[in-house]
């Protein structure tokens, strides 16, 4: 499979000094929805708005359909879509001029896809987009987008703001986009994971203007659990961890750990303490990115230490790669 | 006709979801809601009703068509195989196990005495018995998986 976006060690420093991207690396192949999660302040939408071209960043690559877009001639950049966080569409046209509008400049221009997602969600043809909720001003962006029939589509948290019936129709179009006889390839950022598990192939969990961790949505289902062993007495003993701990917390005689679990077999060493009580759980999406950044009591400040928390979390090595990458 | 199917997808399972989608559908065929021959959703109809990306419906069907329990008709679409098998007793007893598993860890997290969690899964399992004696077996509900 071809790779439709590449970032290679892209770095972003802004004029206030704010180190917004800092090494990302990023591979999402053709046909395939990457799913970008991290907390507030991660570096999620520079790095978007780098792969689309509207920031240059100080170093590394950044490509999509094999080619940087700030550097794309219009043939080239017509074929990649991406709908922000704000707002950028032209708040005085209505949706029906701006689909006029952007046919123009899109040869793969579908004007019934228009129609037919107005429909679908409602959104009124004739009224500026000024006048529709700011839901339905998403809405809009999302079908102007998908009406360009991107060959790659760029969402930054294109959920945001969306009721759950609205949400529910977008996910129902990412779907119809996949399904197309081009295919499409998909990034996003959200907060909303659930989603996530039944659309995403791969997800990267960002942080600090890098990924920090990226896998399959499948492997980590399989795989990730969170661990808990209490012992009898006050203490776990003196250097016990559990094995294929990613990150471990402890609370008098409870360990707790997100655990990579590729064998239960691994646990029965443990099982066999004197005076432990091993219980397996397996995760949510969400809960999985909760524990990661230490649960929700000890989860840091942005730009805090992560790694290295106070008490007796279980600093870890940054960047790990986690999963077999499918 | 395609049957109304129900697939529900469990985020808190642990199971990956094409495997959710694949038992199932073996529960419907060893429920008797799916028959021999019965059409079951395309790939579109199913990855749009449920919100799935259609590569993992088309993973679940692959599997399952290796399994032998559906058959793919060229241009007709996706049918259960004719000779189609409900679970194996293996596997029977490993779906059961997965929820017995859960049921274990749940009840020694309250700390519910052995006997007393045996003492309740007799009763619901009596219960079960009494008022449904002529239904089929229940399946999970919720989500509608397309239709024709």
């Amino acid at each position: 499979m071809p790779t439709d976006i590449l970032a290679h060690g892209l770095t972003k420093t802004f004029r206030t000094g704010v180190v917004a991207v800092n090494g990302f690396d990023l591979r999402v192949e053709r046909g395939t929805v990457y799913g970008l999660i991290g907390r507030n302040g991660a570096g999620k939408t520079t790095a978007l708005k780098i792969l689309m071209g509207l920031l240059r960043p100080d170093r590394g690559e950044a490509k999509v359909l094999g080619r940087p877009l700030w550097e794309a001639d219009p043939a080239h950049r017509q074929k990649v879509a991406y709908v922000s966080q704000s707002q950028q569409v032209p708040e005085w046209m209505s949706l029906g001029e701006l689909g006029r509008y952007a046919s123009h400049f899109y040869s793969a221009w579908r004007p019934e896809l228009l129609q037919e997602q107005a429909r679908r969600w409602e959104l009124p043809l004739h009224l500026p987009i000024s006048k529709l909720s700011g839901g339905n001003q998403r809405l809009a962006a999302l079908a102007v987008a998908l009406a360009t029939r991107p060959e790659v589509l760029l969402l930054d948290e294109p959920a945001a703001g969306l009721d759950p019936v609205a949400r529910r129709e977008l996910n129902v179009c990412l779907v119809d986009a996949l399904l197309r006889d081009e295919g499409c390839t998909i990034l996003l950022s959200t907060h909303l994971l659930g989603d996530l598990e039944r659309l995403a192939i791969h997800v990267g969990i960002m942080d600090r203007g890098r990924i920090l961790a990226e896998g399959s949505v499948e492997d980590w289902q399989r795989t990730m659990r969170r661990v808990q062993v209490v012992f009898d007495g006050e203490a776990p003993p003196a250097d016990f961890a559990i094995p294929g701990a990613i990150r471990s917390q402890v609370l008098g005689p409870v360990v707790t750990a997100l655990t990579r679990v590729d064998d239960d077999a691994q646990l029965d060493g443990v099982r066999q303490l004197r005076g432990a009580r091993v219980h397996v759980f397996p995760l949510t999406l969400e809960e999985l990115f909760v524990d990661w950044f230490g649960g929700p009591a000890a989860a840091p400040e942005s730009g805090e230490e992560i790694s290295g928390q106070p008490g007796r979390s279980v600093p870890q090595p940054p960047n790990q790669r986690v999963g077999n990458g499918g | 006709m395609i049957p109304k199917l129900h697939l529900q997808l469990d985020e808190r399972s642990g199971v990956p979801v094409y495997r959710q989608m694949m038992d199932q559908f073996k529960y419907y065929v060893a429920g008797g809601i799916l028959r021999p021959g019965d059409q079951i959703p395309s790939i579109r109809e199913l990855a749009s009703a449920l919100q799935v990306n259609p590569t993992t419906v088309v993973k679940a069907y692959t599997e399952l068509e290796r399994a032998g329990l559906i058959e793919k008709r060229h241009g007709k679409g996706a049918f259960v195989a004719p000779n189609a098998r409900a679970l194996t007793d293996a596997e029977q007893e490993e779906a059961l196990r997965r929820s017995a598993k859960q049921l274990a860890v749940e009840a020694t997290q309250m700390q519910v005495p052995p006997p007393k969690v045996i003492t309740v899964v007799r009763e619901e399992l009596g219960a079960l018995h009494s008022d449904r004696a002529d239904e089929p077996v229940p399946v999970k509900f919720a989500v509608v998986g397309g239709e024709s």
